[in-house]
């Protein structure tokens, strides 16, 4: 099987985890989906540079990350990535309730800072380890750690969390 | 003993320990309101980021990104038409259907290529760009029950649950050839299809219970769902004059 291939049937399997990832960084649904299809593509693009040996989920999940950077770059980093009231509409159904916690969090994870925003998604939504985070991110794991804490200050000073 | 410092917290919420040190924050938790009530939360704010994220998996993947996965146009129209016409050399890689997300995307595909008839009759419909159960089908999973079985219903019912996002999921099999399995959930809209799949048609036509044998795509996708218990025949008696909801 040429590699192409491999990637690409890969991606299949992959696609509704990458789709939470993207929702995770992106929020919107729009955007999230419009990310996705740069990874796609890029991915598919790069076919050639996947070694079957490489864990594919990683493989792509760095790619969304940098994809996501790349378009807060060009959007401008002053800019909000995504007007709040509309983030993170992931799920139709359901009561009230559950709606307004899912706006309030949509807003939380709005107001953090990228570089906790993507270790939330990467850790705390997709459920990958510290160590494979570090790798992905290409950070020591120290650093993944402290960024994961400060965000989740943030998120649970913003969420008020009891427990 | 030493103090629970907050990393050694964190990574106890986030299962990085190792049983020793994991251990020895259990001890700690025992003795120690505020450390539990910090756990607790940081577990809360986990649960609820999944809760929040997690049904992504369980959409409808837009047509416009599985197409850019199709290797051709539509070339895995071929295992649902049970090679009608289609020359073999366009019937590739049959593993493709083991994958949940190749069923969805090729699904898409052959919906966009406007299939999904049977015998004449349509068992598919789109609305808002998302399959739907239409005719036979549809009225099957409205009034079926699994638990009076029909030996001579084109349609077969399976498994009737209630699916992590709330919604009634049922698994289904369409007998007549060429034979199909899938799932169906109870939405708004009506009865979504998230996997509709090319199916083994029943040995001998025999009564069997239709969820046994299901593809493997459709099992994996109802794998992808089921939280809880599947229905048993008062459940499903009942759900359905609840109008699956």
């Amino acid at each position: 099987m040429h590699s192409s291939d491999a990637v690409r049937e890969g991606l299949i399997a992959l696609l509704p985890r990458l789709r939470r990832l993207a929702r995770a960084l992106a929020g919107q649904v729009a955007d999230a989906d419009d990310l996705v299809q740069v990874v796609l593509e890029r991915a598919l693009a790069r076919s050639a540079q996947w070694r079957p040996d490489a864990a594919l989920d990683k493989w792509v999940f760095a790619i969304a990350r940098n994809a996501w950077r790349d378009e807060l770059r060009a959007r401008g980093r002053a800019q909000h990535l995504f007007a709040p009231e509309e983030a993170g509409v992931t799920v139709a159904d359901g009561s009230d309730a559950r709606h307004a916690r899912q706006m309030e969090l949509a807003q939380a994870l709005a107001m953090l800072p990228p570089d906790h925003r993507e270790v939330v998604a990467l850790v705390l939504v997709e459920g990958l380890s510290y160590d494979e985070a570090a790798a992905l991110l290409e950070v020591p794991v120290g650093t993944v750690t402290s960024r994961l804490a400060r965000a989740r200050a943030t998120l649970q000073a913003h969420l008020g969390n009891d427990a | 003993m030493n103090p629970i410092d907050d990393d050694t917290l964190q990574a106890y919420v986030d299962g990085e320990l190792d049983a020793t040190a994991r251990a020895r924050v259990d001890a700690a938790l025992v003795q120690d309101d505020v450390l539990a009530r910090r756990v607790r939360q940081a577990r809360a704010l986990r649960a609820q980021l999944r809760a929040a994220f997690d049904p992504v998996l369980d959409e409808l993947v837009p047509a416009r990104l599985s197409a850019l996965l199709q290797p051709r146009a539509v070339p895995t129209v071929a295992p649902l038409e049970g090679g009608r016409g289609e020359p073999a050399a366009r019937r590739r890689a049959p593993r493709r259907w083991l994958l949940p997300g190749a069923a969805l995307a090729a699904s898409v595909a052959l919906l966009a290529a406007g299939l999904w008839w049977h015998a004449g009759n349509e068992l598919v419909r789109m609305r808002n760009g998302e399959p739907y159960a239409a005719g036979v089908l549809g009225r099957a999973l409205d009034q079926s029950l699994a638990s009076e079985p029909d030996a001579h219903a084109t349609v077969a019912i399976g498994l009737t649950f209630r699916a992590a996002n709330g919604y009634i999921c049922r698994s289904f099999t369409v007998r007549t050839p060429p034979a199909r399995a899938g799932l169906a959930c109870h939405a708004a809209a009506g009865w979504a299809l998230p996997v509709l799949v090319p199916a083994a048609p029943p040995e001998g036509g025999e009564l069997r219970q239709a969820a046994s044998g299901l593809p493997p795509a459709v099992q994996a996708v109802i794998d992808a769902r089921l939280r809880g218990e599947v229905f048993d025949a008062q459940q499903e008696r009942a759900a359905r004059a609840a109008g699956w909801r």
